[in-house]
């Protein structure tokens, strides 16, 4: 069976290239007519722009696996990476390194994201693959007490399943995206009873803490980039006023707030 | 159907990782990649070793598929088996399964990014087939099919399956308890990894370096089309197995499952033989060398030139002085090469000094057994009816766990079923001892006086077999009289070997009680200057106690030793002109440097002498003063760096050959299957070729080089041999025949000299091969062959001369540069007398010990990975134990401010190495203990090996053996 993996050879050398693009551009961005060392210039608009289209198709993959019948999670996962990669390129040109204003924390968010891909990928994975046979806990003499509070838990849950998808089994049950836009509270409820499953269990105890944590930092950065984003595009098209602080607003914007 | 699970015995389990390597193997999986792992788990308060197999516990509410974020989900659950699978393509890799799974038993590619999981082997099952793990375990300890009818086996046999349901997720793999755990409250999950077992860390190295065929590759390109029975050949279990091909390639090494006594078990080095045959390190072409020796340069050469320059150096020597050339064979050598191309080469050169890696390993069980019965080693065989029908095992300095897994795992397996008494005399708690009823942690080096205390006790008090001793033991009274006189009583045994009296008359009561005990004993015996009398001693407490020639009863140093030898026409044979220097190559070493008692100039060395040989520093100043050193190999290696000439040799299957000497007499065929990598060339072939340079050829003829010709023709000569031809040897499915079998249609013998049956090669009536058919404890000859080497027939106890207690031991008269006398006890060999020596204050121990050496150093082999040094050159074998550890006490490292894993360095006053520390309770306090095999030169974690700290000068006057087990020694952090 083929999987279009991304193996760490290419996911190096597509980052790295990615690094080098940006460092490149600096390097001659002293160089550059002045539309290309201007954020809010035509072509830099345009590349933020392109660069915001690209980076929330490379965040569609949390919701584009989560839906049956999008594609093949794994050939997602692989454009998930490029278009990030070449987003984030064109993010890094739209700000000329413009790091004294607040949008400066979205390249930050998208450094922190990269750090963390990468990591997970090629660090990561060493750690997950040892991790095969370090659990003792599961082979302990069982608590009573623990069982009788994870029974209560599942028929919590089964009750719960019962409104969320009737037809599921709640051994083999996660909320996936119908869930989530058919019953957004029913799941979010649903997701509680999961997270204390897992606490009372020590799930994520039970791993190193980077491993534990590093795909829910992944997801939270990951969140805060696209509310940056939104709030970037919503002040300067409809805050421009704001943005400009008294100077020129020479970008493209719909309101002068 | 009902549910489909595993069912795993933590007592029969004995860690030897051969379902590891039967998993990777059958799913190509790589460095890192598992799924399914063998713990080992120890503790840091008590003496305790537990091996817990962490595979998929197919779950009713497998944690793992909910935590799949993917839709549909990666990992799936088949509603009728309950076996949980993983759909690679539809994985991410996010690792969330990884991360739920409170068992720890997701595996995770980390190449290609995606979780890998135990599917309890759906291919296999397709085809009819269980689970790889369970069709190779040595232990029979994992065992597969519908959970219920595990739990109704369980119950059945009265074993305590483990409720390991902590998170109700209904976990449907199948765990039984140890024997004698009477809750589920049992210690497992508190006991602590060692660092040096599995370290993550060490997967660096497979990172650089490489992992070789057929690892990674798609299912498709491994499925065989041919499937060839032969043995693998690294150490002394002779396991059989199944080669399978894939047109000319090879691509998998199973256990031979039609095999009726074995029935496919196999330890993981055979499995990781595979990367034996592919492997980019093989030596391809032959070498010389171009740089300083030791340096490790050479330049590619042809067959020719090699043969040719070879030929002109060492030709010269075989007018002049024959005997300066030496022949070291062993280990990776081969058995038909040693026994048959290299004894006729030395045969017609006319050399006496040819010898093999035994005054190492084996020459002082393998001598003894020669004087006491006649032949050389045990009769008896791992059977229901022999070995398995046993009233106890008793384990004296022999690791067999480790050393001969797929062995261990048949007793073990009968100790479970039978609930046989085990007890283990070692120094340290080994996998065998974590199996044992009693682990007696002895001294070093004094199984000798362990033995005679329990056989004055047994005498004593009439508990030994009186009937037997009078009609088949010739001596006995003398013995028991000496022993009296002497005063070895378990009192006096109990200072010495800090066992106390009142166990060692426990236990020489329990020998002489059960019905059958079966004493083993291997290298904890052999490997010290007593190897000789202390054999002759435990031997004697056998005999005593009726458990010689009997079934389920036997004194078993390891392996037979068959009688396979090639021999020249008389009248081709060259003149000996002089006694061979020393049995032990060991005693070689003066010939090289100071030409004494006269010139070696030239070595062929078949095997790694530069990690074997005792006392590294010595033995590398006598390579660097030879004219010639011709190494012959599968990879370069210590030996290489100091060759002139490097030669690539061909293993079993590329070459034609047999298994390895065995415990039960098993000759296991395996025929030559594939070519050699590029130039590389069978043994047999080199040897022929090299003979031909001499004008042997008349009798190492061209057509020998098919070895199936060879052995019919030239190796099977000798009565107990003769029907082990190639016809017999494969009338079978699994390629093997025991002898002794006199015919091709003689019937095999499960037990031999039982009464009233005569030794294969005896005289009618004669029960052992002996003058008088009797066993010989003493006789007037035997005393004499004895006296001149300075002891007597009757052992008097000595032990090592680095002791912590003062103890008498043997001295040497003289060193290896004298001449000697010749030995009575190998044909003109020459060998220095010893004598016995009261401690006092110029004993070396107390000097040693003024001196801060405050430890014993015990060296052994590893665990069942490895073998020697070459299974260092297969990854996975690597992979499982990277790295060279030292066994130490908590009480020790404590003192030392040692942390498990960290850096030790170790030393004794002939040299020192480092190694990583294994802190554990189960070795003495004053032990420590360090495994052999690893080496400077090897690719992935080389090691400086363990014989820079052994002395070639400790040796046994009569065997030659060396010691290798009691050295004092000083450690520190590094």
């Amino acid at each position: 069976m083929h999987r279009p993996d991304l193996d760490n050879r290419r996911l190096t050398l597509l980052v790295g290239a990615t690094v080098a693009a940006i460092a490149l551009y600096f390097v001659v961005l002293p160089r550059m007519p002045e539309a290309w060392r201007t954020p809010g210039s035509p072509e830099l608009y345009l590349m933020g722009v392109t660069g915001a289209v690209l980076l929330l198709t490379a965040a569609s993959f949390s919701i584009a696996k989560r839906g049956r019948g999008l594609g093949s999670p794994v050939a997602w996962f692989a454009a998930h990476v490029n278009l990030a990669c070449l987003g984030s390129l064109c993010i890094a040109i739209h700000s000329v390194g413009y790091m004294r204003r607040p949008p400066a924390l979205l390249i930050l968010a998208l450094l922190g994201l990269a750090a963390l891909g990468v990591w997970a990928r090629i660090w990561g994975a060493k750690r997950m693959a040892a991790t095969l046979g370090t659990k003792r806990p599961g082979f302990a003499a069982p608590d009573p007490a623990l069982r009788a509070r994870l029974q209560a838990l599942i028929e919590q849950k089964r009750d719960l399943l019962t409104r969320l998808d009737p037809s599921a089994e709640e051994a083999l049950f996660s909320p996936n995206l119908s869930h989530w836009l058919g019953h957004p509270l029913l799941a979010l409820a649903y997701l509680r009873l999961v997270r204390e499953e897992e606490a009372l269990i020590g799930v994520r105890e039970s791993v190193g803490r980077a491993q534990a944590w590093w795909r829910a930092a992944h997801l939270a950065l990951a969140g805060l980039f696209v509310i940056g984003l939104v709030i970037h595009v919503v002040t300067v098209t409809f805050f421009a006023g704001y943005v400009a602080d008294g100077g020129e607003i020479y970008w493209w914007h719909l309101t002068k707030w | 159907m009902s549910r489909l699970s595993l069912m795993l015995d933590l007592e029969r389990c004995i860690g030897c990782k051969s379902c590891e390597a039967a998993c990777k193997q059958e799913h190509g999986l790589g460095p890192g990649e598992f799924r399914n792992r063998v713990v080992w788990l120890g503790d840091e308060n008590e003496a305790a070793l537990d091996f817990l197999t962490v595979t998929c516990q197919h779950c009713e509410r497998p944690a793992c598929l909910r935590a799949c974020p993917v839709n549909p989900k990666a990992i799936s659950k088949d509603p009728e088996t309950g076996v949980v699978s993983v759909d690679e393509s539809l994985c991410t890799g996010c690792g969330e399964c990884v991360t739920a799974c409170p068992y720890g038993a997701m595996g995770y590619d980390p190449r290609g990014h995606h979780a890998v999981k135990c599917d309890l082997c759906s291919d296999r099952r397709s085809e009819g087939l269980g689970p790889a793990c369970a069709s190779v375990c040595p232990g029979r300890a994992i065992s597969f099919g519908e959970r219920s009818d595990h739990l109704a086996q369980a119950e059945a046999e009265g074993r305590m399956v483990r409720d390991h349901d902590s998170f109700l997720l209904g976990p449907a793999t199948v765990y039984l308890d140890r024997i004698g755990e009477t809750s589920n409250a049992a210690a497992l999950p508190e006991r602590r990894r060692p660092a040096v077992v599995d370290p993550p860390e060490a997967q660096t190295a497979f990172e650089k370096n490489g992992a070789a065929f057929p690892y990674g590759l798609p299912r498709e390109d491994r499925k065989p089309d041919r499937v060839v029975p032969g043995s693998c050949t690294l150490c002394f279990n002779s396991c059989s197995v199944k080669f399978h091909f894939a047109g000319e390639k090879l691509v998998k090494v199973t256990g031979n499952d039609e095999d009726p006594i074995l029935e496919g078990r196999v330890c993981p080095k055979s499995q990781h033989t595979l990367q034996m045959y592919h492997n980019d390190r093989r030596l391809t072409q032959p070498l010389k060398r171009v740089g300083a020796r030791g340096e490790g340069k050479f330049k590619p050469i042809s067959w020719e030139q090699a043969f040719t320059e070879i030929a002109a150096k060492i030709g010269p020597l075989r007018e002049s002085e024959p005997e300066a050339l030496g022949i070291f064979a062993g280990t990776r050598t081969g058995m038909i090469t040693i026994r048959g191309f290299i004894r006729l080469f030395g045969q017609m050169w006319g050399t006496p000094n040819v010898e093999t890696t035994d005054p190492f390993c084996a020459a002082g069980k393998n001598l003894t057994y020669q004087l006491t019965h006649g032949a050389n080693g045990c009769g008896n065989s791992y059977t229901d009816d022999d070995i398995g029908s046993a009233g106890m095992y008793l384990y004296i300095g022999d690791n067999q766990a480790e050393t001969r897994p797929v062995y261990f795992g048949m007793v073990n397996n009968w100790r479970v079923k039978n609930r046989t008494p085990m007890v283990v005399v070692d120094p340290r708690f080994s996998a065998t001892a974590s199996k044992a009823d009693r682990w007696h942690a002895i001294r070093p080096g004094t199984d000798m006086a362990l033995g005679m205390a329990m056989a004055q006790h047994i005498l004593a008090n009439d508990l030994h077999d009186k009937r037997y001793c009078e009609d088949w033991v010739e001596g006995w009274e003398r013995w028991r009289d000496f022993l009296d006189e002497e005063g070895y009583t378990p009192d006096w045994a109990a200072g010495i070997t800090d066992i106390s009296a009142e166990d060692i008359r426990r236990l020489a009561e329990e020998v002489a009680t059960a019905d059958g005990c079966v004493i083993f004993c291997s290298r904890g015996v052999n490997q010290h200057t007593n190897s000789a009398q202390t054999n002759r001693v435990l031997m004697f407490l056998a005999a005593i106690t009726g458990n010689w020639g009997r079934k389920g009863g036997a004194y078993m140093n390891m392996s037979f030793a068959p009688e396979l030898w090639a021999n020249a026409p008389e009248q081709r044979r060259a003149e000996i002109r002089k006694p061979k220097i020393r049995k032990s190559p060991a005693g070689w070493t003066e010939a090289m440097i100071q030409g004494k008692p006269y010139s070696l100039k030239a070595l062929i060395a078949g095997n790694n002498p530069m990690a074997q040989w005792p006392n590294q520093e010595r033995t590398r100043e006598a390579f660097k003063a030879l004219d010639l050193l011709v190494h012959i190999d599968l990879f370069q290696n210590e030996t290489s760096a100091f060759a002139d000439y490097v030669l690539p040799a061909a293993p079993a299957i590329e070459a034609g050959d047999i298994g390895r000497a065995c415990d039960d007499r098993r000759i296991v065929w395996v025929d030559r299957m594939i070519d050699p990598p590029g130039e590389a060339k069978p043994d047999s072939w080199i040897w022929t070729e090299l003979g031909k340079r001499f004008g042997f050829d008349d009798v190492m003829k061209d057509e020998y080089k098919d070895t199936a010709l060879f052995w019919d023709q030239e190796m099977i000569n000798h009565p107990t041999m003769n029907g082990v031809t190639q016809k017999r040897l494969h009338s079978t499915p699994y390629r093997w025949v025991r002898f002794p079998v006199t015919s091709e249609t003689a019937d095999e013998q499960e037990t031999l000299f039982l009464e009233g049956t005569t030794a294969a090669g005896a005289p009618d009536g004669f029960r052992f091969n002996t003058q008088n058919g009797k066993l010989q404890f003493w006789t007037e000859e035997l005393d004499a062959k004895f006296r001149t080497m300075g002891l007597s027939a009757l052992p008097s106890f000595y032990s090592e001369r680095e002791q912590l207690i003062d103890l008498p031991y043997v001295q040497i008269e003289e060193g290896d540069d004298a001449d000697g006398i010749v030995s009575p006890f190998y044909p003109n060999t020459l060998a220095v007398p010893g004598r016995i020596v009261s401690p006092n204050e110029e004993t070396p121990g107390r000097k040693l010990r003024r001196e801060g050496y405050d430890m014993e150093l015990v060296t052994g082999r590893p665990p069942a990975p490895h073998f020697h040094s070459w299974t260092h050159y297969f990854w996975q074998s690597q992979e499982m134990w990277p790295d060279l550890y030292a066994q130490i006490h908590p009480d020790k490292a404590a003192t030392l401010w040692l942390e498990d894993g960290d850096r030790v360095r170790i030393e004794t006053s002939h040299g020192d190495i480092e190694a990583r520390a294994w802190i554990t309770p189960g070795i003495r306090r004053s032990s420590i203990f360090v495994p052999i095999g690893w080496g400077e030169k090897q690719p992935y974690h080389p090691w400086r090996s363990v014989n820079f700290m052994t002395d070639k000068t400790q040796r046994d006057p009569i065997s030659d053996q060396t010691n290798l087990k009691t050295l004092l020694c000083r450690v520190a952090k590094v």
